[in-house]
């Protein structure tokens, strides 16, 4: 069992071609907690895996809620999301993960969304309007407003239709000592706030893109292609990628259990590398064969598996 | 001539939780029942809502956590674990787990019989967003099976059976 388990509680339109759904626990048990800014990956059919802010507040334990822009031109996740599911459906997510976080040393936010890219914002405020914190939310829009029962307080709303995207420096005010400023939406507006804050000291301006980069990555891992010798099939990795996923997606079986190197589950022989072993269960002369496929990387350009 | 060693400890904390990943919920008392699992909680046989519940064994009808273990990785590491983080069912007080595999002991008025020592899962530095992976090897706790059941209440004892 690798997802939680949720259940479609409640889904509502919330803005322009949004629907908000409330994810809850089957037997409503609190979820696992999140931390403001944090995001979960939503398990689709299809293999479909798509990554969504949480958008309601941290301390509310029991439910998750996640805010889903139809894309027209997107993938299919966002059309299963808005068509595809109903209330009672089960919903298989990861756990929460936050890469846009709030600074903890700052004694003042500044928050510039486009559109859809509220949503982390949203819990942000939650947290920063429950422990007495000093901020406040730029929304750019071009349509209605997203999201507008959730938005907290100290919002600022910009009609960009209107009056077009307004000076991101003016709305930022700094660079100034305590002061920290967030920018997540559409690339053109992320590359507008990152040109406004290019002369800001390092860490004062934090940009969220959608797509989250992995988990723990290994500073020195390197791309490689992945071998299973007996079945013939290859995979190229990126760099960083975990191994124990994608001989699985080749098809072949491994067992797993720590998935942290220790457990021994998930040996595997390997006959060309060479690996680079980050376990701490193999003897020297056993990493001269063998390998534990849930922490293993690679040294070389091609890693082939005795599977 | 061997001393074996004598021990009396505390129950100090019970926890359940329904599935894997979800928060552990803090027990004023549990219910064991022999052969099966604790009552409520992600391995009682016929629930399987636990992170290995595809690969059952006796061991994970019940898990213990020592307290001591948590100052030590305090201590050690100056990382602070909760008695609801480290995801055992029950934090025990003056109780030597590690000398306990393969041992019978009385927890309250139920009898158990630890298979193995338990190991630490990367899956818990997920949930936490704590580095305790490292910190928990070796000491991790201690799987038992439940031989005769009952209801386990905070600070009842734990001793040899
Ligand atoms: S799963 Fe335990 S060593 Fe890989």
């Amino acid at each position: 069992m690798r997802h939680i388990r949720t259940v479609l509680r409640a889904a509502e339109p919330a803005g322009p071609a949004i629907r908000l759904l409330t994810l809850m626990d089957p037997d409503g048990w609190p979820l696992p907690k999140f931390r403001p800014g944090a995001h979960v990956d939503l398990h689709l059919p299809e293999d479909r895996v798509r990554a969504y802010s949480l958008c309601g507040d941290p301390a509310q334990q029991d439910r998750w809620l996640v805010a889903v822009k139809r894309e027209a031109t997107g993938r299919g996740g966002s059309a299963f999301l808005h068509d595809g599911l109903a209330v009672g459906d089960a919903v298989a997510a990861s756990l929460p993960r936050c890469t846009f976080p709030l600074a903890p040393d700052a004694m003042r936010h500044v928050f510039v969304a486009g559109g859809i890219g509220v949503t982390p914002f949203l819990s942000m405020a939650a947290a920063l309007d429950r422990g007495g914190g000093d901020y406040v939310l730029h929304l750019l829009h071009r349509d209605a407003v997203p999201l507008p029962a959730l938005l907290p307080r100290a919002t600022v709303l910009h009609d960009t239709a209107a009056a077009g995207r307004p000076a991101l420096a003016a709305l930022l005010g700094g660079p100034a000592p305590g002061l920290h400023a967030y920018c997540c939406g559409p690339p053109g507006l992320i590359a507008a706030f990152e040109a406004a804050t290019a002369h800001w000291p390092g860490g004062q301006a934090h940009v969220e893109h959608f797509v989250p980069p992995p988990l723990l990555p290994d500073p020195e891992a390197r791309p490689f292609t992945l071998v299973l010798a007996r079945s013939g099939r290859s995979l190229d990795l990126p760099a960083g990628a975990p191994l124990l996923p994608a001989i699985r997606a080749l098809g072949a079986e491994v067992e797993a259990s720590c998935e942290g190197g220790i457990c021994g589950a998930c040996r595997v022989r390997w006959l060309e590398g060479p690996p680079i072993h980050r376990d701490r269960v193999l003897r020297p002369e056993e990493r001269a064969t063998d390998l534990m496929a849930c922490v293993a990387g690679c040294a070389g350009p091609r890693l082939v598996l005795d599977l | 001539m061997s001393v074996s060693p004598t021990w009396l400890g505390t129950v100090a904390h019970l926890h359940i939780t329904a599935r894997a990943f979800l928060p552990m919920r803090g027990m004023p008392a549990i219910e064991l029942v022999a052969g099966q699992g604790i009552r409520g909680d992600r391995y009682m046989i016929g629930t399987e809502e636990g992170f290995y519940s595809a690969k059952p064994e006796a061991g994970r009808q019940i898990t213990l956590f020592e307290e001591e273990a948590l100052e030590c990785i305090r201590r050690d590491h100056g990382i602070t674990l909760l008695p609801e983080e480290h995801r055992r069912n029950v934090t025990t007080r003056g109780v030597p787990l590690t000398h306990l595999v393969g041992r019978q002991f009385r927890l309250g008025d139920c009898l158990l019989e630890a298979t193995r020592l338990s190991i630490p899962c990367r899956h818990i530095e997920e949930i936490l967003e704590k580095p305790v992976f490292d910190p928990m090897i070796n000491r991790s706790g201690l799987n038992c099976c439940i031989l005769e059941g009952g209801t386990v209440r905070l600070g009842d004892a734990i001793r040899p059976a």
